[in-house]
């Protein structure tokens, strides 16, 4: 951006002189005057004329002017790229001075897209641009997070664990394997961006289709986030953005689940329907009328043990100033977030330097942007068995005290107060593990993660547009950790002996980029072209660890790894690294600025491939069309622009492959090859296995992208639409396709094979208009896109996904999706004993269980009958942003949604069928369950038959609509009146209230429907980390 | 202009010189592995083979228990001397595979299919580079023979399991064209061809943990028994086996006492023909320290238990029944036993009193089955169901063969790693005893029933020596009534006796549904279980509706191989 600015600047300068060569020396009287900007200082090269006439000049570099007027009616113009044009009548006055106020519209018309920015009415390809406002509406300390709904073609899903990385998608899936967009900060390639302050970044660009994207090539089938960091800027400014809140843990499912008394009682439910007597551990003789209960019995709400409310809090100090020849930004950053299950927390401390300089009379152009980042979370499993929530509510049985209060007998501890309660008082607890007392454990293990992200480069202005420039930057990161775990007395399964593991790790990638571009325009013709080399190298990583057991004391101070009695592993891993070669080049020639082309190709070399298959080109064609400007649209008053546009071209993807994948490997591990051959019982020789199958054939996976769309704007601007319509056809999809247990279970290559699909539509709605003092603005985007399997394998057209202690429950199968649900169709539950036996044959059927639809029709359920039962991926996702704008308040929202999802609630599995484990039970289980006296009940019978009919598949039973409309922001904000504030010598003042997650509207029964989940298995509820509501107050100062 | 020009042409050359380093920067070779030349040197395929001898458990960190070579789930809880044991809902994939009911997705059959066949590469991996060596003349002929004896005889034996479980399967070597893997070809000869070659391996091969002569001949003679009732063949070899030794050379024989035989210390004891080893605390992370057994101990929440995880493979009281025996110390052939069922303590709280059975039992029922009241190693006395998950669910009884002792903690249990249960109690194999009572099956079979008796009563005088009962202090725990037969009647007797023997001493060690197989008898024989099992407090919610069909002599060949197989594989049933 800053450098078409300078470009735009000096032809500016150049326009203005040839103006003055023409000035007609009228008479009257000359006005001299400054022109400064708002929070700038002195602007040179401002225009400056008479209206109506030829007359005009151009501020020097001090902002200063002097023109000469006929008469005080003489209107004079001032007008400067970025800047409000300002009109002033001359009057009688000799000294006009004027302060230009930035134009936010003009600003933001400026994309950056690959290796250059565009003015946006000259991209031809689909690009995304969200506004860096916009971003911070969202608390949050990682800025994909904040990207949900901000611009169409992109799905954004995360928990709200502190710290995490939510998973982000552009127009759908290309790969099997990692769909991850290729992020672009500053010019560098990276996969992550999580280092990176949201406060730090000036503009991001998402490009979507091969117009836009093809020019990084194969890394860019999945997208392309352009992220650029703030710059100085003439004059000096410092600001100081906070904000803190705290998040509100609620309720969780508690109301759904069972208290102590109502657990005793679903007990002798199952008994009456079982038929089962015995004595009961805990609650006595089964032949008793009700159960009893302990005396130790606790009615443990467990989600109300785990959580808390939570802190949050953001500050950011920022500098930044310079001259025409040189300009710095500083920014420092703090954010720090609890979370809301206890001892969880994330703590990032940023700081950047981006500076820039101009010397050799401004033909050279140097500068650097750096960045640091110390990172430390305490995190906990998401979605997964062994997760905090699902640990906790879904499977402690409340009468287990988390905290012993009164002396406990237990069966193989005796508990006094003060210890954890657990599943080891008495048998039939469960096997579950305390889940406060693992949080607790936890607090005293410790991470950290240091970055150091930047890059350096210089441009030379070779003549007048055109340029030549090197950029060398990198990113350099490392890592350290321990954690301890805890010998346990309190569980039914306990672990004997303490271990702790302690390893290190350190990595980082580099790109050295070299560009010309060039940039002329001759008349009607417009052309501008960069092309360029790079080379890269990525995924450099090495990691060391080891661990230890038998530690003499629990004692945190006690912690290291020396002081284990038992080296149970000792380990290094080094990653193979990537290295890619590449070259490039782009060309946009636009006619009249009324039919755009442009041109892309990119030959890609990466070392991932053998030397035959090592080299990939990958071009796009895009072109638009201005149609508003032909003269038949002309007299359209209503229509303020209009332009089609439409791409086609190719992108491709290695990041599916491993490094090693062209070469067939052997080698050892202790846990997979070694063999104690000499009978020791403590030691074990090496042994070795071919490790992997290669495949010297692979290569780039492809992806042929379509795009048709248009930009419209309509009655003078106010309202906005960009509409595109996409196709995104991958072929040559890496897929590592099982290999038949007869191969051996060496890896197995990644070939080539499978191709997938993916339309949709990406919508974006504007409408801005003031009214007075009122000010609106509205956005609304949408996102739909329709993704199919296209193929496997020869001879293969599916593959599971995901685990879980039944199966997997997506299938990822040509004709669907990717991680759709597959599993047996539940028609109803066998009403009596005459239904079962006129139904199809069914392993375990009895009346009150699953009655399978019989799919094939042959009278007998089997593996043939399952189908496809749901699907996590939304028919769209939505964004709507509301902001007015009343004199000094502003008051703003952002709702996000999802229509036409489908979760698969795995808790139901643990709380809906009793012998799935001895933990927490349903309401519905025990009030809404078949009985003989109500048949008619969806859930099924309460009883400890564990089969086919009841919890041992994958079936419909646990599919719920997962749509939801969340308000992800609310907020108000106040401005202090600039009168008011210069006594005090600040420039601005705000201050603001906001709520977060105020309300979601959604069917789905769990804890929150925004579940994630890797791409070949996702939408699984088994325990999320839910997204609360969060209150918060905040300032923003400008010094 | 000049100063451009310089400045283009700078720029260029940069260019060129960047495009002229390609290709030296795109070559990557991947970090941490080897290739096959690399190996094919003495120490290299020695490496190798050791690859192939440590999937003899079965497991890995890639092969969970569904694989265990000890065979709990495929030998025992599908013979019904066991049953799944925990609670209803813990490994739900086990429930067909013990009521009869499992389809071919069943994913525990996959693993073991996968984990078998691993093992195979790992053998042709030997045999190929072996080759390779031995044309570079790293090694020398005789060195290239054992290895190659070594690994077709393990290729022959996990053939032989695959055999033993699918029976209709694919035999792949290392000249085996991968895409075209079929399973409708006979291998049984192959499998025998394997097997035979390994039976010229010395008997003291250095090491305890490799294969040497005599455990060939064993394993051949199973093979022969099993694929071919070749009894005369098998009888052979067995014969040779027990004049054989371990592969380091020591002696074998029968141990004196019976419960010795369990204990880790005499994992390679006198007994133990063949164990396959486990190790512990060898910084594997306990991966080749008893995985595959490592849910099956008792479950008692706090320690003073074994293990403390997970409660699996618990006995059934069928098996616990046959135990029984009559005033003179005999098993009751006629399965009458049921008739006088052990006493169990099923629906009892420990608080609740209760007194163990009086009667006449086998001594090594309390070597077999942990069981309320009666002293479980050096733990005390079993105190009933704060021991067991859900009694209501799979009844009283917990596994012992397997198990640690309390001394033993720590030094023969992984210390670290989330259960104790990980131990060096390596799976015997093939123990001496199996060696005696197969030579009396192949005996009977060729009428030598003089013969048989000696090799059966070798056995049971083993049990019978009261040095090697289960004591509560200076008392038999039990009423220990054990004594030998009298010669046999005619074959059919002694066949029943041979059975029931094979019952009584290889009982919870993984033989169970597959000697049912070899006798033909598996359909009537569980059938008959079944009914009996049905009907004690547990046995419904447990087998519910299960019945045992002609195909449950075999497992189905699982549905993603044939899936894989691109129709190559074929169902066998």
């Amino acid at each position: 951006m800053q450098i078409t600015t300078i470009v735009r600047r000096t032809a500016l300068i150049f326009l203005s002189m040839v103006f003055s060569m023409g000035i007609v020396f009228a008479q009257q009287r000359t006005i001299t005057g400054k022109v400064t900007a708002e929070g700038e200082g002195p602007v040179p090269g401002v225009t400056v004329v008479v209206q109506g006439t030829t007359v005009g000049t151009i501020t020097d570099m001090s902002g200063t002017y002097s023109i000469r007027v006929q008469g005080p009616s003489s209107v004079l113009v001032f007008s400067f790229v970025g800047y409000q044009t300002r009109e002033i009548t001359v009057g009688t006055q000799s000294t006009i001075d004027v302060v230009l106020i930035p134009d936010v519209v003009a600003v933001s018309e400026v994309v950056v897209t690959g290796y250059s920015s565009q003015r946006k009415r000259d991209i031809t390809g689909a690009v995304g641009v969200v506004e860096t406002t916009a971003l911070k509406a969202i608390p949050s300390g990682n800025v994909v997070s904040q990207l949900q709904g901000r611009t169409s073609g992109i799905t954004v899903i995360g928990s709200g664990q502190p710290g995490q990385t939510s998973r982000l998608r552009i127009r759908g899936f290309s790969s099997f394997e990692n769909n991850d967009p290729l992020y672009i900060v500053d010019g560098i390639p990276s996969s992550t961006i999580s280092m990176i302050n949201p406060n730090d970044v000036e503009s991001i660009s998402v490009l979507k289709d091969a117009g836009a994207a093809s020019i990084y090539g194969s890394r860019a089938s999945n997208g392309v986030i352009v992220i650029t960091t703030k710059k100085g800027a003439t004059g000096v400014k410092v600001t100081y953005d906070m904000y803190t809140g705290t998040q509100l843990a609620g309720g969780g499912p508690t109301k759904d689940l069972l208290n102590t008394k109502e657990y005793a009682n679903l007990q002798w439910l199952v008994y009456r329907n079982d038929g089962t007597n015995e004595t009961h551990p805990i609650y006595g003789p089964s032949s008793n009328a009700s159960p009893t209960l302990p005396g130790w019995a606790a009615d443990t709400d467990w989600y109300k043990t785990i959580t808390r409310n939570a802190s949050m809090s953001n500050h950011d100090v920022t500098l930044s100033g310079g001259n025409e020849n040189a300009k710095f930004f500083a920014g420092v950053g703090a954010f720090i977030q609890n979370g809301i299950i206890k001892t969880t927390d994330t703590k990032k401390y940023t700081a950047r330097f981006n500076s820039e300089f101009k010397v050799l009379e401004g033909r050279l152009t140097i500068g650097e942007n750096v960045s640091m980042t110390y990172g430390s979370s305490h995190g906990v499993t998401n979605l997964a068995e062994g997760s905090p929530i699902q640990m906790g509510p879904y499977r402690s049985q409340p009468i287990v005290p988390a905290i012993i209060t009164k002396p406990i007998k237990g069966t193989g501890h005796d508990f006094v107060p003060g210890e954890y309660g657990g599943t080891g008082i008495i048998a039939r607890l469960g096997n579950n593990t305390n889940a406060l007392a693992n949080l607790e454990r936890a607090k005293d293990n410790n991470n950290y993660n240091l970055s150091v992200m930047g890059s350096a480069f210089a441009d030379v202005k070779i003549m007048d547009g055109l340029n030549v420039r090197s950029s060398l930057g990198g990113r350099f990161f490392n890592g350290a950790y321990y954690s301890f775990n805890n010998s346990t007395y309190e569980n039914a399964e306990n672990n004997a002996t303490p271990s702790m593991t302690e390893g290190a790790n350190y990595g980082g990638h580099w790109t050295w980029s070299n560009t010309v571009s060039y940039n002329k325009t001759f008349g009607d013709h417009k052309v501008s072209a960069v092309g360029g080399y790079e080379s890269n190298k990525i995924n450099i990583y090495r990691e060391l660890g080891g661990t230890r057991a038998g530690y003499f004391s629990d004692a945190v101070d006690y912690r290291t790894l020396s002081n284990g009695q038992t080296i149970t592993a000792a380990f290094s891993s080094a990653s193979t690294p990537v290295t890619l070669v590449s070259q490039f080049a782009k060309a946009d020639y636009s006619f009249r600025d009324k039919y755009l082309f442009s041109a892309t190709i990119r030959r890609d070399g990466s070392s991932v491939f053998s030397e035959d298959k090592r080299y990939g080109i990958f071009p796009s064609f895009s072109a638009g069309w201005r149609i508003k400007d032909e003269s038949f649209l002309k007299d359209l008053s209503w229509l303020s622009d209009l332009k089609l546009r439409g791409s086609w071209g190719t992108l491709g993807n290695q990041l599916a492959v491993n490094p090693a994948n062209a070469f067939s490997l052997f080698g050892g591990s202790p846990d997979q090859s070694f063999y104690d051959i000499s009978g020791t019982g403590s030691s074990s020789a090496q042994g070795f296995r071919k490790n992997r199958i290669g495949n010297p054939d692979a290569q780039w996976e492809t992806n042929v992208t379509t795009d048709l769309g248009f930009e419209a704007t309509l009655f003078n601007s106010k309202i906005g639409i960009v509409f595109d319509w996409y196709s995104k056809q991958t072929k040559d999809l890496l897929f590592n396709p099982e290999l038949p247990g007869t191969a051996g279970s060496a890896s197995q290559p990644y070939v080539n094979i499978a191709s997938m699909s993916n339309k949709g539509l990406d919508i974006e709605l504007t409408y801005k208009n003031t009214f007075g003092d009122l000010g609106f603005n509205a956005s609304a985007v949408l996102t739909t896109v329709n993704n199919e399997i296209t193929k496997v394998a020869d001879g293969v057209n599916f593959f599971d996904w995901g685990g879980s202690r039944i199966g997997s429950y997506n299938r990822n199968q040509v004709g669907h999706p990717m991680s759709a649900f597959f599993g047996y169709q539940v028609a109803g539950l066998f009403k009596d004993a005459a239904e079962v036996a006129s139904a199809a044959k069914q392993d375990g059927a009895e009346p009150g269980f699953f009655r399978y639809a019989d799919i094939n029709n042959d009278k007998v359920i089997d593996p043939k009958d399952r189908t496809f039962i749901g699907n996590p991926n939304p028919d769209f996702t939505y964004g709507l942003n509301l902001a007015l704008t009343y004199k000094n308040f502003d008051i703003s929202t952002f709702i996000y949604g999802s229509q036409g999802n489908d979760i698969f609630n795995n808790n139901k599995w643990w709380v809906d069928f009793w012998p799935s484990f001895q933990g927490q039970k349903s309401q519905d289980l025990l009030y809404r369950s078949w009985t003989p006296s109500n048949t008619g009940a969806s859930v099924p019978k309460a009883s400890n038959k564990s089969n086919f009919s009841t919890n041992t598949v994958s079936s419909s039973y646990y599919l719920e609509d997962g749509s939801f409309v969340r308000m992800k922001n609310l907020q108000i904000g106040y401005t202090m009146p600039a009168s008011s504030l210069s006594k005090v010598y600040l420039k601005s003042v705000r201050v603001y209230v906001q709520a977060v997650n105020l309300f979601t509207i959604t069917k789905y029964s769990g804890l929150d429907p925004e579940i994630g989940g890797g791409d070949r298995a996702f939408g699984v509820d088994a325990g999320n980390y839910p997204n609360v509501k969060q209150f918060i107050i905040g300032l923003n100062l400008t010094l | 202009m000049k100063k451009n020009k310089i400045l283009f042409t700078i720029v260029l050359a940069v260019f060129a010189i960047l495009v002229g380093c390609n290709k030296d920067f795109l070559e990557i070779k991947p970090k941490g592995s080897l290739d096959e030349g690399v190996l094919a040197t003495e120490k290299g395929v020695n490496t190798l083979l050791i690859g192939a001898y440590s999937l003899l458990d079965g497991v890995s960190s890639q092969f969970g228990w569904e694989a265990a070579s000890s065979n709990w789930v495929y030998g025992d809880i599908r013979g019904m001397v066991g049953n799944k044991g925990t609670d209803a809902g813990d490994q739900p994939d086990i429930n067909p595979l013990q009521s009869y009911s499992e389809t071919s997705t069943n994913p525990y059959l996959n693993v073991k299919w996968r984990s078998v066949y691993e093992a195979v590469s790992r053998c042709n991996s030997v045999i190929t580079v072996a080759a390779k060596a031995l044309a570079a003349g790293t090694i020398t002929k005789e060195q290239h023979d054992s290895f190659v004896k070594q690994a077709r005889a393990l290729r022959g034996w996990y053939h032989f399991e695959a055999w033993r479980m699918w029976a209709k399967i694919p035999y792949v070597d290392e000249k085996t064209d991968l895409s075209k893997v079929a399973n409708t070809e006979d291998v049984k000869a192959k499998i025998i061809a394997d097997l035979q070659e390994g039976t010229s391996l010395p008997n003291n091969m250095g090491q305890v943990g490799r294969f040497n002569g005599t455990v060939a001949n064993v394993l051949l003679a199973k093979a022969k028994m099993q694929m071919n009732k070749d009894w005369a063949g098998a009888l052979a070899n067995l014969n040779a086996a027990k004049t054989g030794t371990k592969p380091n050379g020591t002696p074998i024989g029968l141990a004196p006492t019976y419960g010795e035989v369990f204990d880790i210390v005499n994992r390679n004891g006198i007994e133990s023909v063949y164990t396959v080893q486990y190790s512990v605390n060898d910084g594997s992370g306990a991966w080749n320290g008893g995985w595959g057994e490592v849910l099956n101990f008792p479950y008692k929440g706090g320690g003073g238990s074994p293990g403390g995880c997970c409660g699996f493979f618990q006995a059934t009281q069928e098996y616990v029944n046959s135990f029984r025996t009559t005033a003179d110390g005999l098993p009751m052939l006629d399965n009458s036993y049921n008739n006088f069922p052990v006493k169990s303590d099923v629906g009892l709280t420990p608080s609740q009193p209760f007194t163990p059975d009086a009667g006449n039992l086998d001594p090594r029922l309390d070597w077999s089955v942990g069981r309320r009241g009666i002293p479980y190693w050096d733990w005390g006395k079993h105190t009933g169901s704060d021991w067991i998950r859900d009694q209501s669910y799979a009844g009283p009884y917990s596994p012992k063969k397997q198990v640690y002792q309390k001394k033993q903690e720590g030094q023969y249990t992984e210390v670290g790693n989330w259960t104790s249960g990980w131990t060096a109690n390596g799976y015997r194999m093939i123990r001496y005893a199996d060696i005696l009572l197969l030579a009396a099956e192949c005996q009977i079979e060729t009428n030598d029933l003089a013969g048989a008796l000696a090799n059966i009563n070798a056995v049971r005088n083993r049990a019978a020596n009261p040095d090697g009962f289960v004591m509560d202090g200076a008392a038999p725990a039990a009423k220990y009534v054990i004594a030998p037969y009298k010669p046999f009647t005619d074959q059919n007797q002694a066949r029943l006796a041979v059975r029931m023997e094979r019952k009584l001493e290889l009982g919870m060690e993984g033989h169970r549904w597959f000697d049912l197989n070899r006798w033909g008898i598996t359909q009537t024989e569980l059938n008959r279980v079944l009914a009996y099992e049905k009907t004690v407090p547990w046995g419904n919610s447990m087998y519910g509706s299960a019945t045992v069909g002609p195909e449950d002599a075999t497992y189905p060949i699982p549905q993603r191989q044939i899936d894989l197989s691109n129709g190559k594989l074929v169902q066998n049933r």
